[in-house]
């Protein structure tokens, strides 16, 4: 039995309570004269990202309510190369959530592996018809805006593996580019011993302009929706920066010619080791399919996309050019040794590029990886994409050498 | 013919269409409210008198809780909700009763009243009602109490059921106002012949 | 004619002088009757609103905030709400009992206004009978609500007319019984007349003034309980008991009659509290012992001019509001007795122990 206290202590004590809460002050929002404070994950209303939509059907299949209505058709890709194989993919006609058979149990949001659907807090759609509860794409889409970034972690939390993995590995990086400023920095002894063939330090190389901006990026930002005046005082420092790139480049290429084709050769970017900067992307890519009538966002993601693709493709033809010089005979081999990639086989030459058949266990390229992961890039979609750029890189590397034998 | 007696007739008609109707009505409800009305009534024609104190308390007695407990028995016991009909066959009887009494107490009060005016009879004060019973006709009001707590007394004894009486045991488990409420694990842990064997949960007796 | 009606409605015999006492009778009942109207539907929405804002905030809510400045037209927006609503009247109910239950509700509760005194003067009519007067009226309010009961053809609607049938007749015991205790000891059934013998009343021995409150709270405690319990109000409300029985005896009622059966609600809290103000605390005396400003009569009570009478009446109804105010803070802590609870509570807590305040008083009468 409960312990028993005198009669009417319970009675007194329940006065006590409501007494104390006359003199409280109201919890009460007032809602149409002042907006709800509402937490960032509110189940508002479902926001679609249609540029991420892969018509995957899941969301679909998922909904307890069968309340989202999902068409599409296929349609053929062009070879992104020459000789390429034609790709069919899906495109998306209709996606609409009926609101009013949702339950918000946010299982389609759950299940999304593409980030196409999204939380917002946004609430106040009611309506006078239930018809009109039926969100279509374009709706959704709108919503879209309202979503709130995702909250920032707790103090002292766990990172996601990922994003540590990707944080540590930029750390690695920062440290390996001091310890290479503090060796160029104290030069040793046989660089001392010929100052003149001294690799030249960025920082010594002198850069004048007059106010010369670097274009490229000054649209960039500018296309990014960045103020003029910031666009073009980072498009200045771009310039700068890139002169002297240049020029230390020339300078590096001289000196390396002196030295000789195995240091040359040495002294060749590797592929594994360039960083290829997140947020850069390929002008022209971006040029030509917003000029097709693709969204900006979508135009953005693309161009990185090919900016990368581009770069690596001139870094490994450089390497390569660099190892022919050097008359090693190991051919594309060496250069890629460093990579965590798993090499292929290089003895076997293969006669027709576009049968190249990689095959993979997983492996999956790490810079590619770790970039997607900075980018903020979903650990699921980092993965794949990954994966599928260490395939388009093992290929690539095979048909080069084909191309060699 | 007086504003007085247009007032009387107008309530003595009122109370005496009431009483018809309570004993024509062939719902028992509404013989019950008509009954109810027919008090109102007659507390009425005790108003009209001037006897405003009788007249509260034929309010509050007859009206208020005599009429109450006579819709409460309906309702507890055999009144059909709505609109249903009740009657019962014994028209002609209760006519020939009713009848009967009606004459007898007509004749009755009529040769004893038959010459005086009731407008003129002004009520007595309450205070002088006061004295009047606790002071002249204390016994016979002492008398009258005693017999209706006898009366009390008899009806809770014909309604009280005896252990045993009906067949079923008195039901023991009776939940007193300071009580508990026990749930089923805490009975549960009562050890074996505890002094308050009424409170384990129902299922072993 | 007149005159005959004028000897008529006189029965009552009145004591002390209304301010709505003109030469002209007719004048007269006109003030008389438009008086107690404004009281009966003006004081309820007071009391009304003071318990929707009370209720609010013991709740950690706001109450009422839009319908007029600070929500304080709130009530009145219900009953215009009410009576545009559409008046549903079940098919299988009895039509005409059904109509006129609210009405029996609600008219009791308007005549006992009439004798209800807020202020010096202020009130409609000061009978010889008048607390037994308001206490027959009363009961007669039962019968409504079991007519609306029976009438709804509805078993919830019925079983809430029984459990009201019921706790209204136990509870009706109770509290006359404690009011009779305030008439013995002021030797009067006129309300005016206790108002005014609590004026004047010392301690035994003392010139210490008190209001009866002091002498028989008892009395009191058991008046309150049972003026709730009379009331159907949390935690007495298991006539309506809306976790069981959906509305109770108003399950079935719509509109403008519900609004009736609302109004006698709240019409109740004000007479059951107004009563309370009269037979305990005094009427419109300030304090104890205090005369009001501006008044002479009997205990500083009586003849005042229009400021004391003006005071008077806010008094009054400062005090119960207080009263109103008790009776939610009661209904916002405790929930609601079980039926058997309420019986027995009434019949071997609250009946027993009037009996022994009434006989407590009646031999302190006689002692002092």
């Amino acid at each position: 039995m409960a312990t028993t206290s005198p009669p009417g202590v319970g009675l007194a004590k329940g006065l006590a309570v409501t007494i104390k809460h006359l003199f409280r002050y109201p919890s009460t929002q007032m809602y149409p004269k002042q907006r709800p404070d509402l937490p960032p994950r509110t189940r508002g209303v479902i926001a679609l990202m249609d540029e991420n939509c892969t018509v995957c059907m899941l969301c679909a299949r998922e909904c307890p309510d069968w309340c989202i209505y999902i068409d599409s058709h296929k349609e053929t890709v062009p070879p992104a190369k020459e000789g390429g194989r034609a790709r069919t993919r899906n495109v998306l006609d209709r996606f609409a959530i009926d609101f009013s058979l949702c339950m918000y149990c946010g299982i389609c949001v759950e299940v999304c592996p593409f980030d196409a659907l999204w939380w917002s807090p946004e609430f106040e759609y009611a309506e006078f018809q239930i018809d009109d509860l039926l969100h279509e794409k374009e709706r959704l889409r709108e919503w879209m805006d309202t979503v709130p970034p995702p909250p920032m972690l707790e103090e002292g939390a766990v990172p996601p593996a990922e994003a540590a993995d990707a944080i540590a590995k930029k750390e690695k990086e920062l440290e390996a580019e001091a310890a290479k400023q503090a060796e160029v920095t104290a030069p040793p002894a046989e660089a001392a011993a010929a100052p003149a063939e001294a690799k030249p330090r960025t920082a010594d190389v002198k850069v004048e302009g007059a106010g010369e901006i670097d274009q490229e990026t000054y649209d960039r930002l500018i296309a990014e929706g960045k103020s003029e005046r910031i666009a073009r005082s980072k498009a200045k420092s771009a310039w700068v920066r890139k002169q002297k790139e240049k020029l230390a480049a020339e300078q590096e290429a001289a000196t390396a010619e002196e030295r000789g084709g195995d240091e040359a050769a040495a002294a060749k970017p590797k592929a594994a080791e360039v960083h290829v900067e997140a947020g850069e992307i390929d002008q022209e890519t971006y040029d030509q399919l917003i000029a097709e009538g693709k969204s900006e966002r979508m135009a953005r993601a693309k161009a990185k996309a090919a900016y990368v693709r581009k770069q690596r493709a001139k870094l490994a033809a450089d390497a390569e050019a660099g190892a022919e010089d050097g008359g090693s005979e190991a051919g594309g081999g060496a250069p890629e040794a460093s990579t965590p990639a798993e090499p292929a086989d290089a003895d076997e030459p293969k006669p027709k590029p576009a049968d190249v058949h990689v095959e993979g266990a997983g492996e999956i390229d790490q810079e590619t990886y770790d970039q997607l992961i900075a980018e903020g890039k979903s650990e699921r979609i980092a993965r794949s994409k990954a994966k599928a750029a260490w395939v388009r890189k093992q290929k690539q590397k095979l048909i080069d050498e084909g191309g060699d034998a | 013919m007086t504003g007085h007696d247009v007032v009387f007739l107008l309530v003595a008609l009122l109370t005496g269409g009431a009483a018809l109707l309570t004993v024509t009505s062939k719902n028992l409800f509404h013989a019950a409210l008509f009954l109810a009305v027919t008090l109102a009534g007659i507390a009425g024609t005790f108003l009209v008198m001037r006897a405003d104190f009788l007249a509260l308390v034929q309010l509050i007695v007859y009206v208020g809780s005599v009429a109450v407990l006579f819709l409460f028995g309906l309702m507890l016991t055999r009144a059909p909700i709505g609109r249903e009909a009740l009657d019962g066959q014994n028209r002609g009887l209760a006519l020939v009763v009713s009848g009967t009494l009606f004459v007898v107490l007509s004749t009755l009060i009529i040769s004893t009243f038959g010459g005086e005016r009731a407008a003129e009879v002004a009520g007595p004060s309450i205070a002088d009602i006061g004295i009047s019973i606790f002071a002249d006709w204390v016994l016979p009001f002492e008398l009258l109490s005693m017999l209706l707590l006898a009366a009390l007394i008899g009806a809770i004894l014909l309604a009280r059921r005896e252990d045993g009486e009906s067949g079923e045991p008195m039901p023991e488990r009776r939940i007193e106002l300071s009580d508990e409420p026990v749930t089923h694990a805490g009975a549960q842990e009562l050890p074996a012949g505890d002094s308050k064997p009424e409170l384990t949960a129902g299922g072993d007796r | 004619m007149m005159d005959l009606v004028f000897s008529t409605a006189i029965t009552f015999v009145g004591q002390a002088t209304s301010i709505t006492t003109f030469d002209s009778y007719a004048l007269s009942v006109v003030v008389k009757i438009a008086f107690a109207l404004g009281l009966f539907f003006v004081v309820p929405l007071i009391g009304g609103y003071l318990e929707h804002k009370v209720m609010g905030r013991m709740q950690a809510r706001r109450g009422p905030v839009e319908a007029g400045p600070f929500g304080t037209l709130q009530l009145v927006a219900d009953g215009i709400k009410f009576i545009q609503k559409e008046d549903v009247i079940p098919r299988a109910a009895d039509k005409w009992v059904f109509a006129a239950a609210p009405g029996v509700a609600l008219v009791p509760g308007m005549l006992i206004f009439l004798v209800l005194p807020i202020g010096p003067g202020v009130f409609a009519l000061d009978l010889e009978l008048g607390l037994f007067y308001a206490l027959a009226i009363s009961s007669v309010s039962v019968l409504g609500i079991m007519m609306g009961g029976w009438a709804s053809a509805n078993k919830f609607a019925l079983l809430g007319g029984l459990r009201a049938g019921g706790q209204l007749i136990a509870y009706e015991l109770p509290l006359i019984l404690a009011a009779i205790a305030v008439a013995v000891q002021a030797g009067t059934l006129s309300l005016v007349g206790i108002v005014e013998a609590q004026a004047t009343f010392t301690l035994p021995g003392t010139t210490i003034n008190v209001w009866y409150l002091f002498p028989q709270f008892l009395g009191f405690a058991i008046f309150f309980l049972a003026a709730m319990a009379e009331l159907s109000r949390p935690p007495f409300d298991m006539p309506i008991a809306d976790s069981e029985l959906v509305f109770g005896y108003m399950t079935e009622y719509t509109g403008i009659k519900f609004a009736m059966y609302l109004l006698t609600e709240y019409g109740g809290m004000i007479v059951m509290s107004a009563l309370m103000v009269v037979l305990y605390l005094g009427g419109w005396q300030l304090l104890p012992g205090v005369p009001l400003p501006g008044c002479e009569g009997t205990g500083g009570l009586f003849d005042c001019d229009p400021m004391g009478t003006l005071l008077g009446v806010v008094i009054t109804i400062g005090k119960i509001m207080a009263l109103v105010f008790l009776m939610v803070w009661a209904r916002v802590a405790y929930p609601r007795l079980r039926e058997d609870q309420l019986q027995r509570f009434a019949w071997l807590a609250l009946i027993p122990l009037a009996l022994l305040n009434l006989a407590l008083v009646g031999v302190a009468k006689v002692v002092f």
